[in-house]
């Protein structure tokens, strides 16, 4: 079939469109990464732009030294690992039996639990429980009230429902008990889509500020994400215990660039490898849910 | 009968053990803060706790209505993301459209590794590049600005560029992700459809009006009614990281509010019953938004 054209004036624009808006992406970050990596004077001329001119490590130096930011590195692995942990074994506890249609009370139940995706108590009584229950400067503050999402586990549930009933009778003859069924069955069956929902909550656990700011009063629990901020946004150059030779060779345009790129370093190089359990994850949850 | 009724309740046995933590974390987590909002009508303070707190009714919530200041703060957070609403829901459907006439499969691939990845960075690092970009002092447009005109422009501290930014880095970072949801409704759709329309005559604009969009109508539909429920909610990080003094009568949200006066300030009955007017007007919103989406037909539950 011959495209008319109208047709190749539309493909041509939409060629081009797209392409500007994966650019209009990607080139911010570049510009952080080239900022970071770029001699200090070259920044304050306002020569830089989308690559680094003169390489100079110096930011990351001052940022390794003069920071905080290995600390917070590890408190953000920290609470990423064992968040990632706890939820998806919360999850799948919860989405197992409810993707049961012999399971008691499951419609009450399930009623139960999407009534809180549209309704919640808000933010105040929700810290005034963590208060009262003692996790404040705990990481449990994090991961007890997180520890499910239900539209993750929703999703989980779903996708139990449409493992073939035949795995699991065949197993269930054998003598299988529920608990091995799920690991050595129903697990494996479904090891993509849990792929999926454990790099989802990875994410929210990496990029989680709010919470880390509001109970943990204890700086040396800071992740990257409040550092980071504190960093930017000082009005100030960042404080940085560094010694002055290096302190005059720095800017604080190049040091709080190196902070956005320690933080999204990891996402972006795990990114390539799981992007395509991402875009599985949520066709799930939008077409079976 | 007997028999199958034992053999149930030996199969739930495992189904019920497993189920315990996550019920307990519905009940702690997300129940007890929903009965927790009865600070909302009472003079909460640390002292007393949440039970010998005297009540006073409804006068935390005549407060939040008759004071200026609040009602500004209410109008401002609906005003944003009506806004938001506005210009960020059509975006991800162009761009599933777009993406979905592209026939170069590593032309769209690269396109979407590209437009999903801004969806993964924190408010943090968004904030940091519209700093970056944006400030006066050192952003990089500013810097462009001098060199060819001579002058700045301070974006951050004007109204009009600052919803302007507050939209467009809304868009910038999820207009990507969220198109995946339509993408996949256009994948669903029965290919024997456009070839009947094009055997019909029908040119790419008539395929795209009467194949296509029908096609994805139930899942904008769906969006629609979920977006309704957030239209009282203004994410707290994206202001917190945008938002400044200068813009404050447009940045001050109720995010923002109950952060400062309740978590800062101690005020809990106040921030809480401001919390619970939120959720309900989210929840009445989303429930009449279904209602309506039930006479079309395109209902969620």
């Amino acid at each position: 079939m011959r495209a008319s054209a109208g047709e190749k004036v539309f493909y041509a624009a939409n060629y081009i469109l797209l392409s500007i808006a994966g650019m209009l992406c990607f080139l911010p970050l570049l510009h952080i990464f080239a900022t970071s990596f770029s001699d200090a004077g070259m920044i304050m001329s306002g020569r830089v732009s989308l690559w680094p001119v003169q390489w100079s490590g110096d930011a990351y130096k001052a940022l390794f030294l003069g920071t905080r930011i290995v600390e917070a590195f590890g408190n953000s692995v920290t609470i990423t690992v064992v968040g990632i942990l706890l939820s998806v074994t919360g999850s799948i506890a919860v989405a197992y039996p409810l993707s049961k249609e012999y399971f008691y009370c499951r419609r009450l139940l399930s009623l139960l639990i999407l009534f809180t995706m549209i309704f919640g108590g808000g933010l105040i009584p929700n810290y005034l429980l963590v208060k009262s229950l003692g996790l404040i400067d705990t990481y449990w503050a994090l991961w007890l009230p997180g520890l499910i999402s239900t539209y993750n586990m929703w999703v989980m549930k779903t996708f139990f429902q449409n493992v073939p009933r035949e795995l699991e009778d065949a197993a269930r003859i054998d003598g299988c008990g529920e608990l091995r069924l799920i690991r050595s069955i129903v697990i494996p069956v479904s090891l993509p889509m849990i792929v999926a929902i454990a790099l989802f909550y990875g994410v929210t656990y990496w990029n989680n500020f709010f919470n880390v700011l509001i109970y943990m009063n204890d700086t040396s629990k800071y992740n990257l994400a409040v550092l980071v901020q504190q960093m930017i946004f000082s009005a100030s150059n960042p404080k940085l215990a560094i010694e002055p030779d290096l302190q005059s060779s720095i800017t604080a345009e190049a040091v709080k660039s190196a902070g956005v790129l320690v933080m999204v370093a990891p996402v972006m190089v795990v990114y390539p490898f799981v992007q395509k359990h991402f875009v599985k994850g949520v066709m799930i949850g939008s077409l079976k849910g | 009968m007997h028999n199958s009724a034992r053999r149930r309740f030996k199969q739930n046995m495992p189904l019920l053990l497993m189920f315990i933590p996550g019920a307990l974390f519905y009940l702690v987590f997300k129940y007890t803060p929903m009965a927790g909002v009865v600070i909302a009508f009472k003079d909460y303070n640390l002292y007393d706790g949440i039970i010998r707190s005297p009540w006073v009714g409804l006068s935390n919530f005549r407060f939040i209505f008759s004071n200026g200041q609040l009602t500004d703060i209410i109008m401002n957070t609906l005003w944003l993301s009506l806004l938001r609403l506005l210009v960020g829901f059509p975006f991800p459907i162009l761009l599933a459209l777009l993406l979905n006439e592209v026939r170069k499969t590593w032309f769209k691939r690269s396109v979407q590794t590209l437009v999903f990845l801004p969806h993964f960075f924190s408010w943090v690092i968004v904030g940091g590049i519209v700093l970056t970009l944006f400030s006066q002092e050192s952003g990089s447009l500013n810097g462009l600005l001098e060199r060819w005109f001579g002058v700045t422009y301070s974006f951050l501290y004007h109204v009009p560029s600052w919803v302007a930014i507050f939209l467009g880095s809304g868009v910038w970072k999820e207009a990507g992700f969220s198109a995946i949801i339509y993408l996949a409704a256009l994948a669903a759709i029965d290919p024997s459809l456009y070839e009947a329309a094009a055997i019909d005559g029908a040119t790419k604009w008539r395929q795209i009006w009467h194949v296509t969009l029908p096609g994805i109508s139930t899942v904008v539909s769906m969006m629609l009614i979920l977006s309704m429920g957030s239209i009282m909610e203004v994410s707290f990080d994206q202001i917190y990281m945008l938002g400044n003094p200068a813009v404050s009568s447009i940045s001050e949200v109720i995010s923002i509010w109950v952060y400062q006066l309740g978590l800062q300030g101690g005020q809990f009955s106040i921030t809480t019953a401001m919390g619970l007017f939120e959720s309900v007007v989210g929840l009445a919103l989303i429930v009449t938004a279904n209602g309506i989406a039930r006479r079309m037909g395109k209902e969620l539950w």
